[in-house]
């Protein structure tokens, strides 16, 4: 009997914090008006410039840049609805985003993975994705899945379709799309969600996949990038865009001028989406970082990814949007004390900004490595986070003076009756070192790489995911093996 | 096993105090042997609460209540108890905080681990002056003794307690075992204790390891 996967914890939203006051919120609102109006974006497609330009949108197309006036991106976000289901294929693991919750999404897209049992770093196959997913799905701190790794040993122009067929057979939560950014791709993604959710109204009406584009910094959409989106759109599949801007590269210099262009990208995408269809489930996601100025690498990690991912996150609040924000996904290359530091203020730094989905468990190596010891440690922090904003453990009983007054000074509390009653409140971690000196000498000193990957081991032992409806896998596998043929991915509505 | 003897068990282990305290009484009325209740009862209530712990189901501050429920318990039984010739003694440990030192927390938590086991603990309170340690080796007898000590101030009192011990010739009748959070294994070798432990779960481990020695 296959055991029921626990359900996801979700941070209620008790603790807030403001990185931005009103005036400065108001200022890079402003630039990012001004820069959207006078430099606009580069749209790849022809054909999606003409559609912008029918929606309203000052398109040049020699160019093909796509100058967007305010009055087009403030009708946007009206436009954009506030709260939405993010369905899963089990509904006991459906998300609401309603702006009360915080999740914590799997994040990617890793091209190698740090092999637990061999500590090797090598290129992910389509087996390491599914065996992330399936971690994923026994730990109830994650809720949202994208494509944490590459299926590098797939067919590269199927490959996101691959990695869907892995994600769906091994966990039953939602499924964030963030590697089929072609049109064409994005149809055969549909298509496999519409099998697996029971037809096309059925996805519509429960979106058991969201997806997202990104931007290519700074200020470009690629060709297929908008048409890939709109293809979701038209399903009913909720699509955001998340953009990924380092400064001093990519970016400006400064974290606010980053900020400012992330701003102009993220409303650049929601502006376009919402003028090919009004009232599309979507979301603001930003995972903006810095250039290392030595080595060159994306930092993900310092003071300024901590404000950028506060900053985003606040201004997604006020327009109204749900957001995703990159979280965690250290700069580090092992789960040690840099990963532990940068990942544990990330974590609260998301938190406190309210970031609907908080994405990023499991990364190292600024994004590039994949770690499943990584993703338990993570959803470790996530789970202290959980403990920090769960106003039931932290509230006050009316009768707490009573029970000092019974202990008296000098007393103590250990075998107290209110101790008994109360203690199993006291959050317990799993891959916290709380042992003795001497225990934990004997156990071989275990630092939290190997206490996590004891986890993965015990995990991975024992969880089974909740298996597909009969029939399902045949019906994915033939529409990959049609898409690869060449005549899928149609526009069949 | 009685109706009654289950739910003496059973409100040890949900630390029903009162409930403990009104089966036990009911038990010795209705002329239930004193070692059946002490036994059956209470001990098979504690040891149980050791298995909890061993499988990692139950916490300390139970492990204390669950233990003061059994001191409390007893002390509804001994009269019976004592009144009867032929009693079974179990194992003895004697514990203290050393004098000078205030801390006992940590020796309670030793004390009430050590029940669960099922060594007869006494338990001399804190502040404890070398002699009323060794006047309580002369009269019980323990197998084991246990010193506590939380300051490098008083530590050196673990020192004299065994000192006091050779000069009364009673060293090797009783194995002595030490902790607090200064003490280190380096510093039991050094004053010539039979054992340490960081934490009270590892005492209870030497504690049986030097009782099963000296038996």
């Amino acid at each position: 009997m296959t055991p029921k996967a626990p359900s996801i914890r979700s941070l209620p939203r008790t603790l807030q914090a403001n990185a931005l006051t009103s005036e400065a919120l108001e200022a890079v609102h402003d630039q990012t008006l001004t820069v959207l109006e006078k430099v606009g974006v580069g749209v790849g497609g022809e054909a999606m410039c003409r559609a912008l330009a029918e929606a309203g949108a000052e398109v040049d197309l020699s160019a093909k840049r796509v100058r967007f006036p305010r009055e087009m991106v403030e009708e946007a976000l009206d436009r954009a609805p506030r709260s939405y289901t993010l369905a899963a294929r089990v509904p006991d693991f459906d998300l609401a985003i309603d702006g009360q919750h915080s999740y914590l999404a799997v994040d990617g897209c890793a091209a190698e993975i740090l092999d637990h049992e061999t500590g090797q770093r090598r290129s992910s196959t389509k087996k390491d994705l599914g065996m992330a997913m399936r971690l994923a799905d026994a730990l109830p701190e994650i809720g949202v899945l994208w494509q944490p790794m590459s299926a590098r040993d797939a067919p590269r122009e199927s490959q996101s379709l691959h990695e869907l067929h892995a994600q769906f057979t091994n966990s039953g939560k939602h499924i964030q799309m963030m590697t089929a950014v072609t049109p064409g791709v994005a149809r055969g993604v549909v298509e496999i969600a519409r099998v697996v959710a029971g037809g096309s109204e059925a996805l519509r009406k429960r979106p058991i996949i969201s997806a997202f584009e990104c931007s290519l910094s700074p200020l470009m959409y690629e060709d297929g990038a908008l048409e890939a989106a709109q293809v979701y759109a038209d399903a009913g599949v909720p699509c955001g865009f998340v953009v990924m801007p380092i400064s001093c590269a990519t970016g400006p210099a400064t974290a606010a001028g980053t900020l400012v262009q992330s701003n102009a990208e993220v409303l650049a995408g929601i502006t376009a989406l919402q003028a090919l269809v009004p009232g599309a489930s979507t979301f603001y996601g930003s995972c903006a970082t810095v250039m290392d100025l030595r080595s060159g690498a994306a930092a993900c990690g310092g003071p300024e990814d901590l404000y950028l991912q506060m900053a985003s996150a606040q201004l997604a609040r006020h327009y109204g949007l749900p957001s995703a924000i990159g979280t965690f996904a250290t700069g580090s290359k092992t789960p040690d004390w840099q990963a532990g530091l940068e990942n544990g203020l990330s974590g609260l730094a998301s938190v406190l900004a309210g970031a609907d989905m908080m994405c990023g468990a499991g990364l190292l190596f600024g994004a590039r490595v994949y770690s499943l010891a990584e993703m338990v440690l993570d959803a470790e922090i996530f789970n202290l986070l959980h403990y920090l904003t769960d106003s039931s453990a932290m509230s006050l009983s009316d009768s707490i003076a009573e029970v000092i007054e019974s202990v008296g000074p000098g007393g103590h509390y250990l075998s107290d009756k209110h101790t008994l009653e109360n203690m199993r409140q006291q959050w317990m971690p799993k891959l916290f070192d709380r042992l003795s000196w001497e225990d934990w000498e004997s156990a071989g000193q275990p630092g939290p790489q190997e206490l996590a990957n004891e986890r993965v081991r015990s995990l991975l032992s024992t969880h089974e995911p909740p298996p597909l409806d009969d029939g399902v896998e045949d019906e994915i596998l033939r529409i990959i093996d049609a898409f690869e043929r060449g005549d899928g991915g149609n526009e069949d509505e | 096993m009685s109706e009654l003897i289950k739910s003496l068990q059973e409100a040890i282990l949900t630390i029903d105090e009162e409930t403990a305290l009104r089966v036990t009484q009911e038990l010795l009325d209705a002329g239930t042997e004193p070692e059946e209740i002490l036994e059956s009862g209470m001990t098979e209530a504690l040891l149980e609460l050791g298995r909890r712990w061993n499988c990692g189901e139950a916490f300390l501050p139970e492990v204390v209540a669950a233990a003061g429920i059994f001191e409390r318990c007893s002390q509804l039984v001994e009269p019976a108890l004592m009144a009867k010739a032929d009693r079974k003694v179990s194992d003895k440990a004697v514990i203290a905080t050393v004098k000078g030192d205030l801390h006992d927390l940590g020796k309670n938590i030793v004390g009430a681990m050590l029940k669960t086991v099922g060594l007869e603990v006494h338990d001399l309170g804190k502040n404890v002056p070398t002699e009323k340690i060794i006047e309580a080796v002369k009269e019980l007898q323990p197998k084991i003794i246990g010193l506590s000590a939380l300051l490098t101030t008083t530590m050196p009192e673990q020192e004299k307690v065994i000192k006091a011990l050779e000069e009364a010739g009673l060293r090797a009748d009783v194995k002595v075992m030490v902790g607090g959070a200064p003490v280190t294994q380096e510093w039991a070798d050094r004053i010539g204790a039979d054992g340490y432990a960081p934490n009270a779960p590892e005492a209870v481990r030497v504690a049986l390891e030097l009782t099963q020695v000296a038996a």
